[in-house]
Protein backbone atom coordinates (compact mmCIF):
# COMPACT_ATOMS: atom_id res chain seq x y z
CA UNK A 1 0.00 0.00 0.00
CA UNK A 2 1.28 3.65 -0.78
CA UNK A 3 0.12 5.86 1.94
CA UNK A 4 0.71 10.04 1.52
CA UNK A 5 -0.18 12.08 4.02
CA UNK A 6 -0.20 15.73 4.10
CA UNK A 7 2.47 16.14 1.25
CA UNK A 8 3.88 19.58 0.61
CA UNK A 9 6.23 20.23 -1.53
CA UNK A 10 8.29 23.85 -2.10
CA UNK A 11 10.92 24.74 -4.80
CA UNK A 12 13.42 27.18 -4.17
CA UNK A 13 14.36 29.51 -6.97
CA UNK A 14 16.99 31.80 -6.27
CA UNK A 15 15.27 33.86 -3.40
CA UNK A 16 11.43 33.21 -4.82
CA UNK A 17 9.66 29.92 -3.11
CA UNK A 18 7.17 28.40 -4.95
CA UNK A 19 4.82 25.82 -3.17
CA UNK A 20 4.34 22.99 -6.34
CA UNK A 21 2.23 20.91 -4.05
CA UNK A 22 -0.12 21.94 -1.42
CA UNK A 23 -1.16 19.17 0.80
CA UNK A 24 -2.10 15.89 -0.96
CA UNK A 25 -3.08 12.88 1.00
CA UNK A 26 -3.75 9.88 -0.76
CA UNK A 27 -3.96 5.89 -0.32
CA UNK A 28 -3.18 3.37 -3.30
CA UNK A 29 -3.97 -0.50 -2.67
CA UNK A 30 -1.34 -2.82 -3.63
CA UNK A 31 -2.06 -3.66 -7.33
CA UNK A 32 -4.24 -1.09 -7.88
CA UNK A 33 -3.75 0.84 -11.34
CA UNK A 34 -4.51 4.61 -10.99
CA UNK A 35 -4.09 7.18 -13.35
CA UNK A 36 -3.51 10.89 -12.39
CA UNK A 37 -4.40 13.70 -15.13
CA UNK A 38 -4.53 17.42 -14.58
CA UNK A 39 -3.18 20.70 -16.57
CA UNK A 40 0.32 21.08 -17.29
CA UNK A 41 2.05 22.74 -14.15
CA UNK A 42 -0.57 21.30 -11.37
CA UNK A 43 2.46 19.13 -9.65
CA UNK A 44 1.58 15.59 -11.62
CA UNK A 45 5.41 15.03 -12.43
CA UNK A 46 6.54 16.29 -8.91
CA UNK A 47 3.78 13.97 -7.39
CA UNK A 48 5.67 10.98 -9.13
CA UNK A 49 9.20 11.84 -8.30
CA UNK A 50 8.44 11.78 -4.91
CA UNK A 51 6.36 8.52 -4.92
CA UNK A 52 9.91 7.12 -6.97
CA UNK A 53 12.18 8.59 -3.91
CA UNK A 54 13.64 10.68 -6.65
CA UNK A 55 12.98 13.12 -4.70
CA UNK A 56 11.68 14.17 -1.17
CA UNK A 57 9.01 16.45 0.17
CA UNK A 58 9.30 19.63 1.85
CA UNK A 59 6.42 18.23 4.76
CA UNK A 60 4.35 15.46 4.98
CA UNK A 61 4.98 11.57 5.22
CA UNK A 62 5.32 8.97 2.06
CA UNK A 63 4.90 5.26 2.97
CA UNK A 64 5.20 2.72 0.32
CA UNK A 65 4.60 -1.06 2.08
CA UNK A 66 5.36 0.49 5.58
CA UNK A 67 8.58 1.93 4.55
CA UNK A 68 8.73 5.39 5.37
CA UNK A 69 10.20 7.43 1.84
CA UNK A 70 10.17 10.33 4.16
CA UNK A 71 12.55 9.50 6.81
CA UNK A 72 15.49 7.89 4.79
CA UNK A 73 18.89 8.77 4.36
CA UNK A 74 19.13 9.33 0.50
CA UNK A 75 21.21 6.80 -0.31
CA UNK A 76 19.01 4.36 1.95
CA UNK A 77 16.24 5.85 -0.35
CA UNK A 78 17.89 4.67 -3.34
CA UNK A 79 18.62 1.26 -2.52
CA UNK A 80 15.03 1.23 -1.60
CA UNK A 81 14.29 2.83 -5.31
CA UNK A 82 15.97 0.60 -7.03
CA UNK A 83 14.46 -2.40 -5.49
CA UNK A 84 10.80 -1.73 -5.42
CA UNK A 85 10.27 0.69 -7.86
CA UNK A 86 10.23 0.70 -11.64
CA UNK A 87 9.89 4.43 -13.13
CA UNK A 88 9.26 4.92 -16.75
CA UNK A 89 10.22 8.70 -17.72
CA UNK A 90 8.04 11.11 -19.70
CA UNK A 91 10.77 11.64 -22.61
CA UNK A 92 12.24 7.72 -22.14
CA UNK A 93 15.21 8.94 -20.36
CA UNK A 94 17.87 5.79 -22.04
CA UNK A 95 21.21 5.95 -22.92
CA UNK A 96 21.36 6.60 -26.87
CA UNK A 97 24.25 4.93 -27.56
CA UNK A 98 24.22 1.34 -25.82
CA UNK A 99 21.46 -1.24 -27.05
CA UNK A 100 18.41 -2.27 -26.52
CA UNK A 101 19.52 -5.25 -24.45
CA UNK A 102 21.88 -3.15 -22.60
CA UNK A 103 19.69 -0.40 -21.58
CA UNK A 104 17.39 -2.93 -20.16
CA UNK A 105 20.08 -4.90 -18.11
CA UNK A 106 21.67 -1.48 -16.77
CA UNK A 107 20.07 -1.23 -13.69
CA UNK A 108 21.10 -4.73 -12.62
CA UNK A 109 25.12 -3.43 -12.74
CA UNK A 110 24.25 -1.35 -9.64
CA UNK A 111 24.28 -4.44 -8.01
CA UNK A 112 27.12 -6.29 -9.60
CA UNK A 113 27.93 -9.62 -12.16
CA UNK A 114 25.10 -10.47 -14.06
CA UNK A 115 24.02 -13.81 -13.14
CA UNK A 116 22.70 -16.17 -16.01
CA UNK A 117 19.63 -16.04 -14.23
CA UNK A 118 19.11 -12.08 -14.53
CA UNK A 119 20.57 -12.04 -17.99
CA UNK A 120 17.49 -14.99 -18.55
CA UNK A 121 15.12 -12.47 -17.11
CA UNK A 122 16.68 -9.57 -19.69
CA UNK A 123 15.96 -11.90 -22.42
CA UNK A 124 12.07 -12.79 -21.15
CA UNK A 125 10.96 -9.07 -21.09
CA UNK A 126 13.27 -8.37 -24.37
CA UNK A 127 10.64 -11.11 -25.61
CA UNK A 128 7.67 -9.85 -24.01
CA UNK A 129 7.78 -6.10 -25.18
CA UNK A 130 8.45 -7.62 -28.44
CA UNK A 131 11.61 -6.18 -29.07
CA UNK A 132 13.25 -9.61 -29.74
CA UNK A 133 14.50 -8.81 -33.34
CA UNK A 134 15.96 -5.52 -32.37
CA UNK A 135 17.41 -6.42 -29.07
CA UNK A 136 21.09 -5.88 -30.40
CA UNK A 137 20.34 -2.55 -32.00
CA UNK A 138 21.47 1.03 -30.70
CA UNK A 139 18.56 3.03 -28.83
CA UNK A 140 19.25 5.96 -31.24
CA UNK A 141 18.20 3.88 -33.87
CA UNK A 142 14.36 3.00 -32.67
CA UNK A 143 11.25 4.65 -33.02
CA UNK A 144 9.51 6.23 -30.32
CA UNK A 145 6.87 3.27 -29.64
CA UNK A 146 10.13 0.95 -29.67
CA UNK A 147 11.96 3.02 -27.40
CA UNK A 148 8.82 3.42 -24.84
CA UNK A 149 8.96 -0.56 -24.64
CA UNK A 150 12.65 -0.28 -24.07
CA UNK A 151 11.90 2.13 -21.11
CA UNK A 152 9.20 -0.30 -19.91
CA UNK A 153 11.33 -3.23 -19.40
CA UNK A 154 14.03 -1.20 -17.79
CA UNK A 155 11.44 -0.32 -15.38
CA UNK A 156 10.59 -4.10 -15.09
CA UNK A 157 13.92 -5.43 -14.75
CA UNK A 158 13.70 -5.95 -11.11
CA UNK A 159 10.46 -6.79 -10.57
CA UNK A 160 9.25 -3.99 -8.82
CA UNK A 161 5.91 -4.00 -6.67
CA UNK A 162 5.30 -0.07 -7.75
CA UNK A 163 5.62 0.86 -11.68
CA UNK A 164 5.22 4.53 -12.05
CA UNK A 165 4.49 6.12 -15.01
CA UNK A 166 5.02 9.38 -16.39
CA UNK A 167 3.02 10.59 -19.49
CA UNK A 168 3.92 6.81 -21.11
CA UNK A 169 1.63 7.50 -24.32
CA UNK A 170 2.47 11.20 -24.90
CA UNK A 171 4.44 11.45 -27.75
CA UNK A 172 2.88 8.29 -29.91
CA UNK A 173 0.10 8.15 -32.33
CA UNK A 174 -2.98 6.52 -31.32
CA UNK A 175 -2.07 3.26 -32.26
CA UNK A 176 1.43 2.77 -30.64
CA UNK A 177 -0.10 4.29 -27.74
CA UNK A 178 -2.93 1.35 -27.53
CA UNK A 179 0.46 -1.22 -27.81
CA UNK A 180 2.04 0.44 -24.82
CA UNK A 181 -1.18 0.59 -22.80
CA UNK A 182 -1.96 -3.19 -23.58
CA UNK A 183 1.76 -3.64 -22.91
CA UNK A 184 1.08 -1.93 -19.55
CA UNK A 185 -1.84 -4.10 -18.92
CA UNK A 186 -0.78 -7.69 -19.70
CA UNK A 187 2.45 -7.26 -16.82
CA UNK A 188 -0.24 -5.90 -14.35
CA UNK A 189 -2.69 -8.78 -14.43
CA UNK A 190 -0.03 -10.94 -14.75
CA UNK A 191 2.66 -9.14 -12.20
CA UNK A 192 -0.29 -7.33 -10.00
CA UNK A 193 2.31 -4.38 -10.01
CA UNK A 194 0.59 -1.48 -8.00
CA UNK A 195 1.03 1.06 -11.27
CA UNK A 196 0.65 5.07 -11.45
CA UNK A 197 0.30 6.60 -14.94
CA UNK A 198 0.42 10.37 -15.29
CA UNK A 199 -1.38 10.97 -18.72
CA UNK A 200 -3.47 14.34 -20.44
CA UNK A 201 -5.71 11.18 -22.33
CA UNK A 202 -8.64 9.74 -21.33
CA UNK A 203 -8.74 6.83 -23.61
CA UNK A 204 -5.02 6.00 -21.73
CA UNK A 205 -6.89 6.65 -18.40
CA UNK A 206 -9.54 4.53 -18.87
CA UNK A 207 -7.49 1.67 -18.22
CA UNK A 208 -6.76 2.45 -14.75
CA UNK A 209 -9.57 1.69 -11.58
CA UNK A 210 -9.48 5.11 -10.65
CA UNK A 211 -8.57 8.23 -11.96
CA UNK A 212 -6.83 11.03 -9.69
CA UNK A 213 -7.82 14.48 -10.81
CA UNK A 214 -5.36 16.83 -9.71
CA UNK A 215 -5.05 20.47 -9.87
CA UNK A 216 -2.89 23.34 -8.80
CA UNK A 217 -1.07 21.00 -6.06
CA UNK A 218 -3.87 19.47 -5.07
CA UNK A 219 -6.40 16.40 -5.30
CA UNK A 220 -9.69 17.67 -6.90
CA UNK A 221 -11.39 14.29 -6.75
CA UNK A 222 -10.66 10.91 -7.42
CA UNK A 223 -12.66 8.86 -9.96
CA UNK A 224 -14.26 5.79 -10.20
CA UNK A 225 -16.51 3.88 -12.24
CA UNK A 226 -18.82 3.52 -9.37
CA UNK A 227 -19.54 6.19 -8.53
CA UNK A 228 -22.93 8.56 -9.69
CA UNK A 229 -22.07 11.44 -12.48
CA UNK A 230 -18.36 10.30 -12.69
CA UNK A 231 -18.70 11.54 -16.54
CA UNK A 232 -20.08 14.84 -16.09
CA UNK A 233 -17.18 15.57 -13.48
CA UNK A 234 -14.43 14.24 -16.00
CA UNK A 235 -16.19 16.40 -18.76
CA UNK A 236 -16.02 19.47 -16.83
CA UNK A 237 -12.78 18.54 -15.30
CA UNK A 238 -11.37 18.31 -18.85
CA UNK A 239 -13.03 21.25 -19.82
CA UNK B 1 -38.26 10.35 -35.15
CA UNK B 2 -36.01 13.06 -36.99
CA UNK B 3 -38.91 13.61 -39.19
CA UNK B 4 -40.72 14.48 -36.07
CA UNK B 5 -37.77 17.13 -34.89
CA UNK B 6 -37.21 19.00 -37.62
CA UNK B 7 -40.64 19.97 -38.14
CA UNK B 8 -40.95 21.64 -34.92
CA UNK B 9 -37.23 23.29 -35.75
CA UNK B 10 -38.89 24.90 -38.62
CA UNK B 11 -41.65 26.09 -37.08
CA UNK B 12 -40.04 27.44 -33.86
CA UNK B 13 -39.63 30.45 -35.80
CA UNK B 14 -41.75 31.04 -37.90
CA UNK B 15 -45.18 29.23 -39.58
CA UNK B 16 -44.67 26.98 -42.59
CA UNK B 17 -47.13 25.11 -45.06
CA UNK B 18 -46.36 21.54 -45.78
CA UNK B 19 -44.90 22.23 -49.25
CA UNK B 20 -42.16 24.25 -47.42
CA UNK B 21 -41.41 22.65 -44.73
CA UNK B 22 -40.94 19.30 -47.13
CA UNK B 23 -38.53 21.38 -49.46
CA UNK B 24 -36.68 22.91 -45.98
CA UNK B 25 -36.53 19.52 -43.97
CA UNK B 26 -34.29 17.84 -46.78
CA UNK B 27 -31.37 20.87 -46.44
CA UNK B 28 -32.14 20.22 -42.83
CA UNK B 29 -31.42 16.65 -42.67
CA UNK B 30 -29.26 16.78 -46.12
CA UNK B 31 -27.08 14.10 -44.14
CA UNK B 32 -30.16 11.86 -44.08
CA UNK B 33 -31.15 11.69 -47.33
CA UNK B 34 -34.80 12.58 -48.58
CA UNK B 35 -37.54 12.78 -47.30
CA UNK B 36 -40.74 11.93 -48.82
CA UNK B 37 -44.33 14.20 -48.82
CA UNK B 38 -46.59 11.11 -47.20
CA UNK B 39 -44.16 11.16 -44.33
CA UNK B 40 -44.27 14.85 -43.85
CA UNK B 41 -47.99 14.51 -43.33
CA UNK B 42 -48.57 11.47 -41.49
CA UNK B 43 -45.78 13.50 -38.92
CA UNK B 44 -48.08 16.52 -38.93
CA UNK B 45 -50.93 14.92 -38.24
CA UNK B 46 -49.18 13.06 -35.54
CA UNK B 47 -47.98 16.48 -33.76
CA UNK B 48 -51.53 18.23 -34.62
CA UNK B 49 -53.28 14.99 -32.53
CA UNK B 50 -50.60 15.14 -29.83
CA UNK B 51 -51.03 19.27 -29.52
CA UNK B 52 -47.41 19.91 -30.38
CA UNK B 53 -48.50 22.05 -33.57
CA UNK B 54 -51.71 23.63 -34.42
CA UNK B 55 -53.11 24.92 -38.08
CA UNK B 56 -54.15 28.97 -37.42
CA UNK B 57 -55.88 28.50 -41.10
CA UNK B 58 -54.83 28.78 -44.68
CA UNK B 59 -52.31 31.38 -46.32
CA UNK B 60 -53.66 33.47 -49.53
CA UNK B 61 -53.10 30.66 -52.07
CA UNK B 62 -55.27 28.45 -49.83
CA UNK B 63 -52.21 26.66 -48.34
CA UNK B 64 -52.95 24.88 -45.18
CA UNK B 65 -50.48 26.39 -42.28
CA UNK B 66 -48.88 24.90 -39.24
CA UNK B 67 -47.79 26.67 -35.90
CA UNK B 68 -45.81 24.97 -32.94
CA UNK B 69 -47.39 25.35 -29.73
CA UNK B 70 -45.62 25.91 -26.86
CA UNK B 71 -45.64 21.92 -25.76
CA UNK B 72 -43.84 21.47 -28.99
CA UNK B 73 -41.45 23.93 -28.22
CA UNK B 74 -40.83 22.15 -24.95
CA UNK B 75 -41.15 18.58 -26.53
CA UNK B 76 -37.45 20.19 -28.90
CA UNK B 77 -36.03 21.56 -26.21
CA UNK B 78 -35.79 18.45 -24.35
CA UNK B 79 -35.08 16.10 -27.23
CA UNK B 80 -31.96 18.94 -28.08
CA UNK B 81 -30.74 18.77 -24.65
CA UNK B 82 -30.85 14.70 -24.00
CA UNK B 83 -27.41 13.42 -25.18
CA UNK B 84 -27.56 10.83 -27.82
CA UNK B 85 -25.48 7.42 -27.23
CA UNK B 86 -23.49 6.16 -29.50
CA UNK B 87 -25.61 2.89 -31.02
CA UNK B 88 -28.75 5.24 -32.09
CA UNK B 89 -27.17 6.40 -34.86
CA UNK B 90 -30.19 7.04 -36.39
CA UNK B 91 -31.03 9.92 -34.29
CA UNK B 92 -27.48 11.33 -33.80
CA UNK B 93 -26.08 14.59 -32.68
CA UNK B 94 -25.58 16.24 -35.41
CA UNK B 95 -28.49 16.38 -36.45
CA UNK B 96 -29.55 17.39 -33.17
CA UNK B 97 -27.28 20.29 -33.29
CA UNK B 98 -28.22 21.10 -36.85
CA UNK B 99 -31.56 21.74 -35.32
CA UNK B 100 -30.04 23.77 -32.47
CA UNK B 101 -27.77 25.95 -34.26
CA UNK B 102 -31.36 26.49 -37.09
CA UNK B 103 -33.52 28.05 -33.40
CA UNK B 104 -29.96 30.24 -32.42
CA UNK B 105 -30.84 27.16 -29.03
CA UNK B 106 -29.56 29.21 -26.39
CA UNK B 107 -27.80 25.90 -24.09
CA UNK B 108 -25.52 24.62 -26.93
CA UNK B 109 -23.07 24.60 -24.80
CA UNK B 110 -25.10 22.75 -21.86
CA UNK B 111 -26.06 20.00 -25.06
CA UNK B 112 -21.87 19.81 -25.61
CA UNK B 113 -21.44 19.08 -22.19
CA UNK B 114 -23.76 16.79 -21.79
CA UNK B 115 -22.77 15.16 -24.99
CA UNK B 116 -19.24 14.54 -23.88
CA UNK B 117 -19.98 13.36 -20.53
CA UNK B 118 -22.16 10.36 -22.52
CA UNK B 119 -19.26 9.92 -24.54
CA UNK B 120 -16.74 10.41 -21.61
CA UNK B 121 -19.05 7.36 -19.89
CA UNK B 122 -19.02 5.18 -22.60
CA UNK B 123 -15.41 5.18 -23.29
CA UNK B 124 -14.99 4.25 -19.50
CA UNK B 125 -16.82 1.50 -19.88
CA UNK B 126 -15.70 0.58 -23.40
CA UNK B 127 -11.56 0.54 -22.32
CA UNK B 128 -12.52 -1.38 -19.51
CA UNK B 129 -14.61 -4.09 -21.44
CA UNK B 130 -11.54 -3.79 -24.33
CA UNK B 131 -8.81 -4.37 -21.59
CA UNK B 132 -11.00 -7.61 -20.07
CA UNK B 133 -10.99 -8.84 -23.59
CA UNK B 134 -7.59 -8.49 -24.43
CA UNK B 135 -6.85 -10.42 -20.93
CA UNK B 136 -9.07 -12.99 -22.18
CA UNK B 137 -7.33 -13.27 -25.70
CA UNK B 138 -10.45 -12.30 -27.41
CA UNK B 139 -8.90 -10.73 -30.29
CA UNK B 140 -12.21 -10.08 -32.46
CA UNK B 141 -13.28 -8.29 -29.55
CA UNK B 142 -10.81 -6.62 -28.73
CA UNK B 143 -10.69 -5.40 -32.38
CA UNK B 144 -14.34 -4.40 -32.35
CA UNK B 145 -14.35 -2.45 -29.26
CA UNK B 146 -11.18 -0.32 -30.34
CA UNK B 147 -12.85 0.40 -33.56
CA UNK B 148 -16.03 1.80 -31.53
CA UNK B 149 -13.48 3.92 -29.40
CA UNK B 150 -11.65 5.57 -32.28
CA UNK B 151 -15.23 6.99 -33.19
CA UNK B 152 -15.73 8.12 -29.88
CA UNK B 153 -12.73 9.64 -29.83
CA UNK B 154 -13.42 11.27 -33.55
CA UNK B 155 -16.50 12.72 -31.63
CA UNK B 156 -15.35 14.25 -28.68
CA UNK B 157 -12.67 15.67 -30.61
CA UNK B 158 -14.94 17.10 -33.00
CA UNK B 159 -16.87 18.43 -30.16
CA UNK B 160 -13.86 20.08 -28.68
CA UNK B 161 -13.75 21.73 -32.06
CA UNK B 162 -17.15 23.11 -31.91
CA UNK B 163 -16.55 24.39 -27.91
CA UNK B 164 -13.38 26.00 -29.06
CA UNK B 165 -14.97 27.53 -32.05
CA UNK B 166 -17.35 28.72 -30.06
CA UNK B 167 -15.26 30.12 -27.57
CA UNK B 168 -12.85 32.70 -29.73
N1 LIG C 1 13.08 21.22 -9.85
C1 LIG C 1 12.22 22.24 -9.91
N2 LIG C 1 12.59 23.49 -9.56
C2 LIG C 1 11.74 24.51 -9.61
N3 LIG C 1 10.47 24.41 -10.01
C3 LIG C 1 10.02 23.22 -10.39
C4 LIG C 1 10.88 22.07 -10.37
N4 LIG C 1 10.16 20.98 -10.79
C5 LIG C 1 8.92 21.45 -11.08
N5 LIG C 1 8.84 22.78 -10.84
C6 LIG C 1 7.64 23.61 -11.02
O1 LIG C 1 6.55 22.96 -10.41
C7 LIG C 1 5.35 23.15 -11.13
C8 LIG C 1 4.72 21.80 -11.39
O2 LIG C 1 5.53 21.06 -12.29
P1 LIG C 1 5.23 19.56 -12.67
O3 LIG C 1 5.17 18.73 -11.47
O4 LIG C 1 6.23 19.20 -13.72
O5 LIG C 1 3.76 19.70 -13.30
P2 LIG C 1 2.98 18.72 -14.32
O6 LIG C 1 3.75 17.43 -14.41
O7 LIG C 1 1.63 18.59 -13.70
O8 LIG C 1 2.92 19.44 -15.61
C9 LIG C 1 5.72 23.89 -12.40
O9 LIG C 1 5.36 25.22 -12.24
C10 LIG C 1 7.22 23.72 -12.49
O10 LIG C 1 7.80 24.84 -13.09
MG1 LIG D 1 4.62 16.48 -16.11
Amino acid sequence: MIHLEKIEKEFLQGQEKTSVLKGVDLEIKKGEFVAVMGPSGSGKSTLLQLLGGLDVPTEGKIEIDGSPLHQMKEKERTVFRRKNIGFVFQNYQLLPTLTVEENIAFPLHAEGKITSEKSRRVQELINSVGLKDVSNKRINLLSGGQQQRVAIARALIQNPAVLLADEPTGNLDREKAEEILALLSTFHAKHKQTIIMVTHDIFAAGFADRIILFKNGRIDQIISRKDDNYAQYLAHFMA
Amino acid sequence: MSVKYGILTLLFGQNHHGYELKKEIDSLLSLKGKVNPGQIYTTLDRLIRDQLVTSPGEDDKDRKLYKIEPNGKKELEMWLLEPVSFHSSKDDFFLKWSCARKIHYPHEQRMIERQKATIIQQVMELTKLKTEALMDGNEETYLLLSGTLLHLEADLNWLNQVENRNRS
